[in-house]
C-alpha cells in the first residue's frame, strides 16, 4: 500500500537548502563552512543550524565580520584541496568581498592554465519585495555575470534549491547562489522532496508552465509574478509559457530558443536595475539567436534604475509586478 | 599600560585621569542632572519603541541600545555643535541627542528633532531621509551627522573626509564615529584609521564593545583583552572606558576629543558594555541559543542609570528619595511603565511618536527620484 503523503512531509525552501548543505557536509569530509554567525546561532536565517554541533569548529567557522577575509581564506582552502561553503549574511554584503571574488577567485583557473580550480560556493539571502531597503534587498548578480569564471544560480522552488545547491557544492568552480529570502518560509511553495540523493544540474532552464502565445523568461521571485501574469493573460485569451532559467551563468539558451520557435514573442522579467542588468543580456542573446522567430519586439520588465527603497509603496513602484508584466505581455501579444 | 591611555598630561600611569584634572571636573550639578535625564530619555526611546512594535504600530527591526546608553550620552555631551558624528544601527538616540546641550527644543540645535527621528522609525515622509532607507540610515549634512549605510565601518573614511574638508576650510572640528566591536574586523576600518593617523585627522573612533556581534563572541572577532590596544599599531592613543558609567565615557571621549582638536590626530576609545537583549528585536527570543542566561544576567547588572544615580548620591547632588522616584533601571521593556520615567522624558518622546504616527507616507513616485541631481 502506498504511503499517503501527509502535508507535513512538505518542506520549505529554507529546509531544502539546509538539507542540501548538511547532506554535502556528511558526504564530503573535505567540505568546510565559513560565515558570520553560522555557528551557535546557525546563521541569521538558520540555514546552518546544527552544523557546528555536529562538526565543530574544525569544519564550521564563525568568522569575524570580514567578507574579504572570508572569501580569500576560503579561496586558499580550496587551493589546497578543500571545498568551502561561504555564507554571506545578506548577499548585499558580498560587495565587501568583491575584489577577492572577482580578481582572486574567479580568475584562478584561467590564470593558472587550468592548474588550479576553486570549488567554492558563496551563498546568501537575496532579493527585494520584503521591505529590506537598500542594503537588504539587492540582486547584484550582474556584477558577477560580468566577471568570467563565476557560475551563478538562483533557485525559485524547494526542489530546485536543494538540487541546485548540491550541484553547486559538487561543481569544481566557484558558484554564487542567490537564495530568495522572501521564499525561505513561504508556505504556498512548500513541496515534498525526494528521499534519495539528487542534483539539479547547473545550466538547465525549466519550463514552469507551457503556453503558445508568449514566452516569459525570468528567475527568482519573479517566477511567481510571471505565473500571476500568465493567469491574467489567460483571462484575455492568451496563453503564456513561463521559463525559470534557474542558472544565470552558464545560461541555457536552447530552452528559451525552442520556446520562441513556438510562441514567437518574448518578455523578460528581472528585479535587478535595467541598465546592464541580466535582462539586457537575455534580450541580446535572444535577438542574436532567435530574431527570425520573433513576431514582436521583445521587451524587458525590470526594476527602475534605482536602489531598492524601503517603504512599501516606493519599493513596489520601482520593482516588476504582476500588473507590469501583464501589461507588457499584452502589448507584445497584440503587436 | 601606556598602550591603553592617552599620552596627554591629564593621564596618570594607571590609565585613569587624575582627580582635579578630569574633564568631568568642569561639569556642574546641573550637568549631572541633565546627563541623568538624557540617560532616561535614551532608555525610554528604546522601551517605548518595543512597546509600539508589540502594539503593531510600527514595522522594521529595532536594534536596542538598552544598557549601552551611557556611551551615547557621555560621548555626545562634550562635543561642539559643529562637530560631526557618525552613528550606526545601535545608536538611534544619537540622532536627537546630538547638541542636546543647546536645548532639547532649540530650533537651531545641530541635532535632529524627536519628530524627525520618530518619523524615520515609522517610515514617514517627514523623516530626514523621507523613509527611503530604514532605521539608522539617515543623517544630515547641515546638522553634521554622517548618513550611515548597512555596511559596517563603512562611514569611517567619510568621517576622515569631512574633517579633512573642515581643516582645509579653516574650521577646527572633530568627527566621532560609533562602531560595534565586531565591525572592527572590516578592512575599511583599518584603512580609514590608518589614513586618519597618517594625516593626524581629528577622528575619534568609539568602540561600543558589547561583547557580542550578533551571535559571535569577541574571542572569535579579535584576540585581545582590550581592543583599544589595536591603537598601538596605528601609532595613536587607545583608551578604555567603563561604558556603563556616563562620566567615565565623558572623560575618556573628551580626552580624545581635546587631543584631536589640538591637532594631535585620531584616537580609539573602547567603551566596555554589554548587549542586554537580542541583536535586534527579531533575535530577542533566540539569543539564548548562543549566549548563556547567566552571562546575560551578569551583563545587565550594572545599569547605566543606576551607576549614574549612585554617583550623584555619593556627590550629594541627588537624594535616595529622588533616585527612587523613577526606577526605570534594571527593567526590561515588558516590565517598565511610563511612571518609571520623569514625565518630561515620556512627554518629549510621546510628542515625536504622535507626530510620526499621524505623518503621511511618502508618495510612491519618490521611489524613482533623486538617483541623480537634476537641473542647472
Ligand atoms: C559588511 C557587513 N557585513 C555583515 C553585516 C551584518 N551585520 C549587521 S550588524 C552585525 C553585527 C555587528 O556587531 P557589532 O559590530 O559588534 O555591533 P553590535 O550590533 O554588537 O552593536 C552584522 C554581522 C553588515 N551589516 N555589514
Ligand atoms: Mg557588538
Amino acid at each position: 500500500m502506498a504511503v499517503a503523503v501527509t502535508p507535513d512531509t512538505k518542506k520549505n525552501y529554507l529546509t531544502a537548502l539546509k538539507e542540501a548543505i548538511a547532506e554535502e557536509m556528511a558526504r564530503n569530509p573535505d567540505m568546510i563552512c565559513m560565515g558570520e554567525d553560522i555557528g551557535a546561532l546557525g546563521g541569521a536565517f538558520g540555514v546552518t543550524d546544527g552544523l557546528i554541533a555536529q562538526y565543530g569548529r574544525e569544519r564550521v567557522y564563525d568568522m569575524p565580520i570580514s567578507e574579504a577575509a572570508i572569501v580569500g581564506t576560503a579561496c586558499g582552502l580550496c587551493l589546497n584541496g578543500k571545498t568551502v561553503m561561504v555564507e554571506m549574511q545578506f548577499i548585499d554584503f558580498i560587495s565587501c568581498g568583491f575584489d577577492q571574488i572577482v580578481n582572486m577567485t574567479a580568475t584562478y583557473h584561467y590564470r593558472t592554465a587550468g592548474e588550479v580550480n576553486i570549488p567554492m560556493v558563496i551563498r546568501g539571502p537575496a532579493g527585494a519585495y520584503g521591505g529590506g531597503a537598500l542594503y537588504h534587498s539587492q540582486m547584484n548578480e550582474a556584477w558577477f555575470a560580468n566577471s568570467p569564471g563565476l557560475k551563478i544560480i538562483c533557485p525559485s522552488t524547494p526542489y530546485d534549491a536543494k538540487g541546485l545547491m548540491k550541484a553547486a557544492l559538487r561543481d569544481p568552480n566557484p558558484v554564487i547562489v542567490y537564495e530568495i529570502k522572501d521564499l525561505y518560509r513561504k508556505r504556498e511553495i512548500e513541496e515534498v522532496l525526494p528521499e534519495e540523493d539528487y542534483v539539479v544540474p547547473l545550466g538547465k532552464a525549466k519550463v514552469v508552465q507551457e503556453g503558445d502565445d508568449v514566452t516569459i523568461v525570468t528567475y527568482g521571485q519573479n517566477v511567481y509574478h510571471a505565473l500571476g501574469a500568465a493567469e491574467k493573460l489567460k483571462e484575455e485569451g492568451f496563453s503564456a509559457e513561463v521559463i525559470d532559467i534557474r542558472t544565470i551563468v552558464p545560461l541555457d539558451e536552447d530552452t528559451i530558443v525552442e520556446s520562441l520557435k513556438k510562441t514567437n514573442r518574448l518578455v523578460v522579467v528581472n528585479e535587478a536595475p535595467r541598465t546592464c542588468g541580466f535582462a539586457g543580456e537575455l534580450l541580446s542573446r535572444m535577438t542574436e539567436r532567435a530574431f527570425e522567430y520573433l513576431d514582436a519586439p521583445p521587451v524587458r520588465i525590470t526594476r527602475m534604475d534605482t536602489p531598492v527603497p524601503w517603504v512599501k509603496p516606493l519599493e513596489l513602484y520601482v520593482l516588476p509586478s504582476v500588473a507590469k508584466i501583464t501589461e507588457a505581455a499584452l502589448k507584445v501579444c497584440r503587436y | 599600560m601606556a598602550t591603553t591611555t592617552t599620552d596627554t598630561a591629564q593621564t596618570s600611569p594607571d590609565g585613569q585621569s587624575s582627580p582635579g584634572n578630569r574633564p568631568s571636573d568642569r561639569l556642574t550639578p546641573d550637568d549631572y542632572r541633565e546627563l541623568l535625564k538624557q540617560l532616561y530619555l535614551a532608555r525610554y526611546f528604546d522601551v517605548r519603541l518595543i512597546k509600539e512594535k508589540k502594539r503593531g504600530r510600527l514595522r522594521g527591526t529595532l536594534y536596542s541600545s538598552h544598557n549601552q546608553e551611557a556611551i551615547l550620552v557621555g560621548s555626545l555631551y562634550g562635543l561642539e555643535p559643529m562637530d560631526w558624528i557618525s552613528p550606526i544601527h545601535r545608536d538611534m538616540p544619537a540622532f536627537f541627542l546630538k547638541d542636546f546641550r543647546s536645548g532639547w527644543d532649540n530650533p537651531d540645535r545641530m541635532g535632529m528633532t524627536i519628530e524627525e527621528v520618530c518619523s524615520q522609525v515609522w517610515g514617514k515622509a517627514t523623516s530626514p531621509g523621507r523613509a527611503r532607507d530604514n532605521w539608522s540610515h539617515i543623517g544630515s549634512k547641515s546638522k553634521r551627522i554622517i548618513h550611515s549605510t548597512s555596511m559596517l565601518a563603512g562611514t569611517i573614511p567619510a568621517a576622515a573626509g569631512v574633517v579633512l574638508a573642515d581643516r582645509l576650510n579653516g574650521l577646527n572640528t572633530v568627527a566621532v564615529t560609533y562602531n560595534g566591536e565586531g565591525s572592527t574586523a572590516q578592512g575599511v576600518f583599518h584603512e580609514a584609521i590608518n589614513f586618519a593617523a597618517v594625516e593626524k585627522l581629528p577622528v575619534v573612533t568609539i568602540i561600543e564593545n558589547n561583547q557580542w556581534a550578533y551571535g559571535t563572541p569577541t574571542h572569535y572577532e579579535y584576540p585581545l583583552e582590550d581592543f583599544a590596544r589595536r591603537a598601538d599599531g596605528y601609532g595613536i592613543p587607545g583608551l578604555v572606558a567603563d561604558g556603563q558609567d556616563v562620566i567615565d565615557v565623558y572623560n575618556k571621549v573628551m580626552q580624545a576629543v581635546e587631543h584631536a582638536r589640538s591637532g594631535n590626530g585620531p584616537s580609539i576609545v573602547e567603551c566596555k558594555t554589554f548587549r542586554a537583549y537580542g541583536h535586534g528585536d527579531h533575535d530577542d527570543d533566540r539569543a539564548e541559543k548562543y549566549r548563556p542566561a547567566e552571562e546575560v544576567e551578569k551583563g545587565r547588572k550594572r545599569d547605566p542609570l543606576h551607576v549614574m544615580k549612585a554617583r550623584m548620591i555619593e556627590m550629594g547632588i541627588l537624594t535616595q528619595e529622588e533616585a527612587d522616584k523613577h526606577p526605570a533601571e534594571g527593567k526590561g521593556a515588558s516590565e517598565v511603565t511610563d511612571a518609571d520615567f520623569p514625565p518630561e522624558v515620556s512627554e518629549y518622546l510621546s510628542r515625536g511618536v504622535n507626530f510620526a504616527v499621524k505623518a503621511p507616507l511618502p508618495d510612491e513616485t519618490e521611489g524613482a527620484m533623486w538617483v541623480f541631481k537634476e537641473g542647472e
